[in-house]
């Protein structure tokens, strides 16, 4: 008699097999924030740590622009992968997702990657979460997933919006908070808006209303995530608090943001080393793997800049014929001059020589 | 064991329609011998188009201590270099198959363009002529898609011959637009001669293969007439038959089906398209196709099974929905590497229009009978008590063939050409 063996075992999203996702439902959470939820083409599970980014590929106006948008559903939901979007005026991507992207459609996707992740341990930990604004989907992947998994962690997340309608995920928050669980909340509005009743924080996060609401936030491990500005003030007045800036952790993959600050002609922000804003003279170049972050003139070739911010990469020849610098580009877009070093399906597949590669825009690269 | 008689005078003396003696099997020294002479000097079949389907595709293979690169080029010609950098020698390409832009060793970057010519070497001063430096090369040749390679300075120069007889019989099978759905490298604990002299007869096929011995009828590679077994030569009789009403309906079809043998040629080959049993479509338990897609433009599922040997290393076979090749690498006297590589048509699906094991698994079996087969032939022959042993005139003459093929090869380059005719027309 035949033995029944079971379903087969299913196999993880591998997008160097299988770079198509498919979107299956498209969820409003706020008036400007849409939460678009993909599956792999064929049955097989996402692979994550809570934090982690997707590099989607989009075609927009002719073009392929190269977007990185961080997941913001659990990783121990491995069947289906979400990101949440905010609606940002005049950027391309963000709005062509919230007109276009509908259930049945399929982009391409690199990833996911990313080190801004506190990890999954069972052991308990006390963490403080900062989020501004759509800053928030890495903190909520993370306090998803520790619940999903029953990692009762005593985390306090601080979540910084416009008004209370613009509150994302605010009633999922609150239901996180139930009993049994270590999850504090608290919101922080610069205005009451159309809620009258508002009774939560109003104004902008500061030292002293951190105090009232996590009056041991030396003791905690910080995760920020959110605009630029929003992330200087909280590092500014975290420093100032004494904390101690080697349990800090942060990210920003508000490239549309910051690309439309600077078409608005808004005065670039100042300069900070670890603020990683596009400083007016070059594009912001990130290394993913080390976390390295430079500023790379877009006339220099990548490694060039590196190599300027005494940042060490393996090259040789320096004009694109021995492959030795090859890397992958997950997010942003070079101009690149190569000499027979990489192939076109290498090039299609995302790679670039970064000893011949000079910037276009912000990128973030696989190094 | 070996060293009292000189190798020149092995070959002399060797008797015809006998196994070799023992140091042919055993001695480091005639291992040596025939790495330098026959897998020196002879094209030897490494591998297939599919292997390195697209521009910048590269595969290594070893032949003993020599590394060869296969390339395929941006205008999807193939090349081969020796895997080794000009400048202080470290092999080039590391893995057995990947994809490059340039060939660039890895130790301090010199870089050189898919023509083999040095690009790049920093360091080197004004001095340094780049041109002397670049990568040296290696005969490599398609036959219908199966790349041969030849280490020599001068390449025999029949394989033109070869391929010409050869092609018709298997472009149909389109092996350039087939993709490898398997390969198996198998060790085998013997000397090479043993592995290909095991392939060259059917003889133990009934007692050892009861996989194989599903689709393929033994008769195919020699009958011995004897009347002991009535059933047997009624067999054979109806094999013969077969034979002969199938090449008739093959050829009209336009696929050439008839023996060409020319297995004492320097780059010695035959083929032969062979009726199977059953449903008489490919080499499978049920004898039917293993893949769903058909090969090139063939539409007939029922075209047996067309076998391509070729000296000293190879055989293939050829049907309506899948390929097997092999590839025989000595590693040493009493060890060698089977290569096995089972194609189907590039779209066929894993899963869809195939399944891997069904494709596999009659060949997984047989490959490993045989290394079993091979490796107790030469655990006999380090025996004191081994001595050559008569050949049967019926089911081993194409085991001679190899053996005369060989011996001819060795004497013609120990003992010149004159010596070389005298040993075959003795």
């Amino acid at each position: 008699m035949q033995q029944d063996a079971g379903p087969p075992p299913v196999r993880n999203w591998d997008p160097e097999t299988d770079d198509t996702l498919v979107c299956r439902a498209v969820r409003d959470e706020t008036q400007d924030v849409k939460t678009f939820v993909f599956a792999p083409r064929h049955p097989c599970l996402f692979r994550f740590k809570p934090g982690q980014f997707i590099t989607l590929e989009l075609p927009i106006g002719g073009e392929t622009i190269h977007r990185s948008y961080t997941v913001s559903s659990s990783a121990a939901r491995p069947h289906r992968l979400s990101i949440t979007v905010k609606r940002v005026p005049g950027g391309p991507v963000s709005n062509w997702l919230h007109d276009h992207l509908k259930p049945g459609d399929t982009i391409r996707a690199v990833g996911p990657l990313g080190e801004f992740t506190p990890g999954v341990s069972e052991a308990p930990r006390k963490f403080l979460f900062l989020s501004g604004g759509s800053g928030i989907t890495p903190l909520m992947s993370m306090t998803r997933t520790f619940d999903d998994l029953g990692d009762d962690h005593d985390i306090i997340f601080v979540h910084a919006a416009r008004t209370p309608a613009d509150i994302v995920f605010r009633r999922e928050l609150d239901a996180l908070t139930g009993p049994g669980r270590h999850l504090r909340v608290a919101h922080v509005c610069e205005e009451v808006g159309g809620e009258a009743h508002w009774a939560g924080f109003t104004g902008r996060l500061s030292l002293p209303m951190l105090g009232l609401i996590a009056p041991d936030f030396k003791d905690r491990e910080v995760f920020v995530c959110g605009p630029g500005p929003f992330m200087k003030a909280v590092r500014a007045f975290l420093e100032e608090g004494g904390f101690d800036m080697s349990r800090y952790h942060q990210e920003s993959f508000n490239f549309e943001e910051m690309a439309a600050v600077l078409a608005a002609g808004a005065p670039p922000p100042m300069a900070a080393p670890i603020l990683d804003m596009p400083s007016p003279t070059g594009f912001r170049v990130e290394f993913a793997k080390s976390g390295k972050v430079f500023t790379c003139p877009p006339d220099m070739p990548v490694a060039d800049a590196a190599s300027a911010a005494d940042i060490r990469v393996p090259t040789s020849c320096s004009q694109g014929l021995c492959g030795t610098c090859k890397t992958r580009l997950i997010a942003g877009t070079v101009e690149m001059n190569h000499t027979g070093g990489i192939r076109k399906r290498e090039i299609d597949q995302g790679l670039i020589l970064l000893c011949c590669s000079r910037p276009t825009s912000d990128l973030v690269i696989e190094r | 064991m070996s060293s009292e008689i000189s190798i020149e005078a092995l070959l002399t003396r060797r008797k015809k329609g006998y196994s070799l003696e023992a140091p042919f099997y055993t001695s480091e020294e005639i291992f040596k011998l025939d790495m330098e002479i026959i897998f020196g000097r002879h094209w030897l079949h490494v591998g297939v188009e599919p292997d390195v389907p697209e521009p910048g595709d590269v595969m290594v293979v070893d032949i003993g201590k020599t590394s060869v690169i296969v390339m395929r080029d941006d205008d999807m010609e193939l090349r081969a270099y020796h895997n080794v950098c000009r400048h202080r020698g470290a092999r080039i390409i590391l893995k057995d198959k990947t994809s490059v832009g340039n060939l660039v060793c890895s130790y301090h970057q010199w870089t050189y363009g898919q023509d083999g010519e040095l690009l790049f070497a920093e360091h080197m001063g004004n001095d340094f002529d780049r041109k002397c430096r670049n990568l040296k090369k290696v005969h490599i040749r398609s036959v219908g898609g199966l790349i041969f390679i030849c280490l020599a300075e001068e390449a025999p120069d029949d394989i033109d011959r070869m391929a010409a007889a050869i092609e018709p019989y298997i472009l149909p099978h389109d092996l350039r637009n087939c993709k490898v759905a398997k390969t198996v490298d198998l060790i085998e604990k013997g000397n090479w001669k043993l592995t290909m002299e095991n392939n060259r007869e059917c003889y133990h096929c009934v007692g050892n293969h009861p996989e194989l011995t599903i689709p393929l009828f033994e008769y195919g590679f020699g009958f011995a007439p004897d009347g002991t077994n009535p059933k047997r030569m009624e067999h054979a009789a109806k094999y013969e038959a077969l034979v002969q009403s199938c090449h008739a309906g093959w050829e009209a079809a336009g696929f050439p089906s008839r023996e060409v043998e020319r297995l004492a040629d320097v780059t010695g080959f035959r083929t032969e398209r062979l009726p199977l049993d059953g449903a008489g479509e490919a080499h499978t338990k049920d004898t039917r196709s293993a893949s769903r897609k058909l090969l090139g433009s063939i539409g007939e599922r029922k075209l047996g099974a067309l076998s391509f040997w070729t000296q000293p290393n190879s055989w293939n076979h050829f049907m309506s929905d899948h390929i097997v090749t092999f590839s025989v690498l000595p590693l040493g006297p009493d060890r060698n590497l089977l290569r096995t590589r089972w194609l189907v048509h590039k779209d066929a699906v894993e899963g869809v229009d195939y399944d891997l094991n069904r494709l596999t698994e009659v060949w997984e079996a047989t490959n490993q009978q045989d290394a079993d087969l091979v490796e107790i032939s030469h655990k006999g022959t380090l025996s004191p008590a081994y001595e050559p042993g008569p050949y049967s005139p019926y089911t081993e003459p194409l085991v001679e063939k190899f053996t005369e093929w060989y011996v001819g090869r060795m004497s013609e380059h120990l003992l010149g050409k004159q010596a070389a005719m005298g040993v075959a027309a003795e």
